[in-house]
């Protein structure tokens, strides 16, 4: 969000993605230069253009790695993340007690609640990387875990 | 590898994954780490599991025999008795304890007297709306947190009550509402979205906000402009809003309202307006959740009112129950009491110090599983099997489900179940 704000907004398309929000993931992982955008480049952008190019640093152009680092310590298996992750919630069988994970986890199963803990399974299902378009920005385990115990990151 | 109810709490999550062969549990899926810990019971270093006698000033591993006959001695020797504890036991061991209670003339009571108890005394008076959990998954639009901290207290609830897709509700957390009235900003704060309300309120004042409340029901308008205990006028009105206009509305009673030092009034009042909001609305309803603890808090309630016809607080007499408005409490309080029974629970870290004390005078009986504050101080000590690990019983979920327990695995040196060791007890008394 932080890029996001000092990208022109215009949805134009000129970088060849289809909205500025989609350019400014790939800014942030890393998959896409300042420069790709040509509207940036104009006089009056100027300062937003120099903003960017100091926030991304070193790092512009070096592709990231999606991470999803959850920690154990804070952790107390509430299994928020389990039920809200859209993923999971695809495959969950339902039961009495609403949608419960499956065992042994499904394949596209993201998180699991072992002995009291959270663990993360399998991270390519991800809707940050399986998905397109607006649903590639989802947050929700991130957003809704009451301990600040699961952390987005890019390395 | 089977689904089956955990006993970490007073929620019983049904969905629990156990992997074991028979001897130990290898893997738990599913649990919080509450549940976790009561899985982890049956090998703690904590455990009992041989019976002791206090000798000299120290407690000594001894016979099963040898403890049983100390227990009776001390318990023919007595005319009081106290029976307390009975919330993480089974309801068989449950009606057991009120048997041996009946027999021994003794005063029998659950955790619940200091707890939820409370609050169902006062619901006898005014009525109650009770709801359960599956109803609020499948339908509820409303989730009211007033003075309980779901996420530390009861970890799986607020995944449960608010995240999970339910049949008319399929969405799950969008389309349910969640409001917190707490006086401290904690953890469950953490899994509020944009459409919820926070209402951080000053600490003893909900009386104000159940007064005013009852008042906006009645006629528009009464609402202060400086707003009332803490919170603004806005987010009243949005409350009252969404308190009036919820379809199936739910509030989690935590210990904060229950156990707040304004005593019974605010209990009544609260009950009172919840009557008020429900005879107001026309297509939906506002129920009550009390957030009691203990795995079967709810089911000693059950079983006494079944038994005897009064839900806690059980004074026997000539072998006849005898109504008092004594509790727990007040009887040790008083000091009227000769000896005390203690089954499952801890109540010299749980009570205050003037009363742990007193308990500590005279003889004390612990039938427990875990090592506590308590065994520092009891003369006998008798161990028990776990309750829906390694004996199977029925326990009731905090919204008054009978929910049966399940036996896993074999208790270690054999230790009787809670309602063995009771029925032990009655019948070496009538012989």
């Amino acid at each position: 969000m932080e890029l996001y704000k000092y990208l022109p907004k215009t949805n134009c398309k000129l970088c060849g993605k289809p909205t500025c929000m989609a350019f400014a993931l790939d800014l942030l992982q890393g998959k896409a230069k300042v420069d790709e955008c040509t509207p940036l480049l104009e006089p009056k952008f100027n300062t937003q253009y120099n903003t960017l190019k100091e926030l991304l640093g070193a790092e512009e152009g070096q592709q990231k790695e999606l991470k999803i680092n959850v920690d154990t310590d804070l952790c107390d298996g509430c299994g928020i993340c389990v039920t809200v992750c859209p993923v999971n919630a695809r495959y969950c069988p339902p039961t009495l007690s609403g949608k419960a994970p499956d065992y042994p986890p499904e394949k596209h199963q993201l998180f699991q609640v072992k002995e009291g803990k959270c663990e993360l399974l399998e991270i390519k299902h991800c809707r940050r990387l399986d998905f397109e378009g607006r649903e590639r920005e989802c947050r929700v385990c991130e957003t809704y875990c009451p301990r600040d115990a699961v952390k987005i990151e890019y390395v | 590898m089977k689904r089956i109810p955990c006993s970490g709490c007073s929620l019983l999550c049904d969905d629990v994954i156990i992997r074991s062969d028979g001897i130990y549990i290898d893997e738990v899926i599913g649990a919080c780490i509450k549940g976790k810990e009561r899985f982890d019971q049956t090998t703690a270093k904590n455990r009992i599991i041989n019976p002791m006698i206090r000798k000299n000033g120290e407690l000594q591993k001894v016979s099963w025999d040898e403890a049983l006959d100390k227990t009776l001695k001390i318990i023919k020797n007595t005319s009081n008795p106290l029976l307390y504890g009975f919330s993480t036991v089974s309801c068989e061991a449950q009606l057991k304890g009120i048997e041996l209670a009946r027999m021994i003339n003794g005063f029998i009571d659950s955790n619940s007297t200091i707890c939820q108890g409370r609050l169902l005394n006062k619901a006898k008076e005014t009525g109650i709306t009770l709801t359960t959990i599956t109803e609020i998954i499948n339908k509820g639009d409303l989730i009211i947190l007033w003075g309980a901290n779901a996420a530390e207290s009861i970890p799986r609830l607020l995944n449960k009550i608010l995240f999970s897709r339910g049949k008319f509700r399929m969405t799950g957390r969008e389309i349910k509402t969640l409001i917190i009235i707490d006086p401290v900003k904690t953890a469950s704060f953490g899994v509020m979205g944009v459409r919820d309300i926070a209402l951080i309120i000053e600490p003893n004042k909900d009386l104000d906000l159940i007064r005013i409340l009852k008042e906006e029901c009645c006629k528009a308008d009464s609402i202060p402009s400086e707003g009332v205990a803490g919170i603004d006028k806005d987010d009243l009105k949005r409350l009252l809003l969404h308190l009036t206009g919820a379809e199936n509305g739910v509030i989690f009673a935590g210990q904060g309202l229950l156990n707040s030092d304004l005593g019974s009034d605010v209990l009544k009042e609260f009950l009172e307006l919840i009557q008020m909001i429900n005879l107001k609305q026309e297509k939906g309803r506002i129920s009550v959740i009390l957030m009691g603890g203990h795995y079967n808090m709810t089911g000693f309630e059950h079983v006494a009112l079944s038994a005897v016809g009064k839900n806690h607080s059980l004074q026997f007499s000539n072998g006849e129950f005898v109504d008092t408005e004594k509790t727990i409490i007040s009887k040790i309080e008083s000091e009227d009491f000769d000896s005390s029974i203690i089954v499952g629970t801890d109540p010299i870290s749980h009570l205050a110090k003037r009363l742990s004390s007193k308990l500590a005078k005279k003889p004390l009986i612990l039938i427990d599983n875990r090592n506590s504050s308590t065994l520092n101080i009891a003369d006998v000590v008798l161990p028990t099997a776990l309750t829906g690990i390694e004996c199977e019983g029925l326990a009731y979920r905090l919204d008054h489900v009978p929910i049966e327990l399940q036996k896993i695995i074999n208790p270690p040196n054999k230790v009787p179940s809670d309602e063995e060791l009771l029925e032990k007890i009655i019948h070496k008394l009538k012989t």
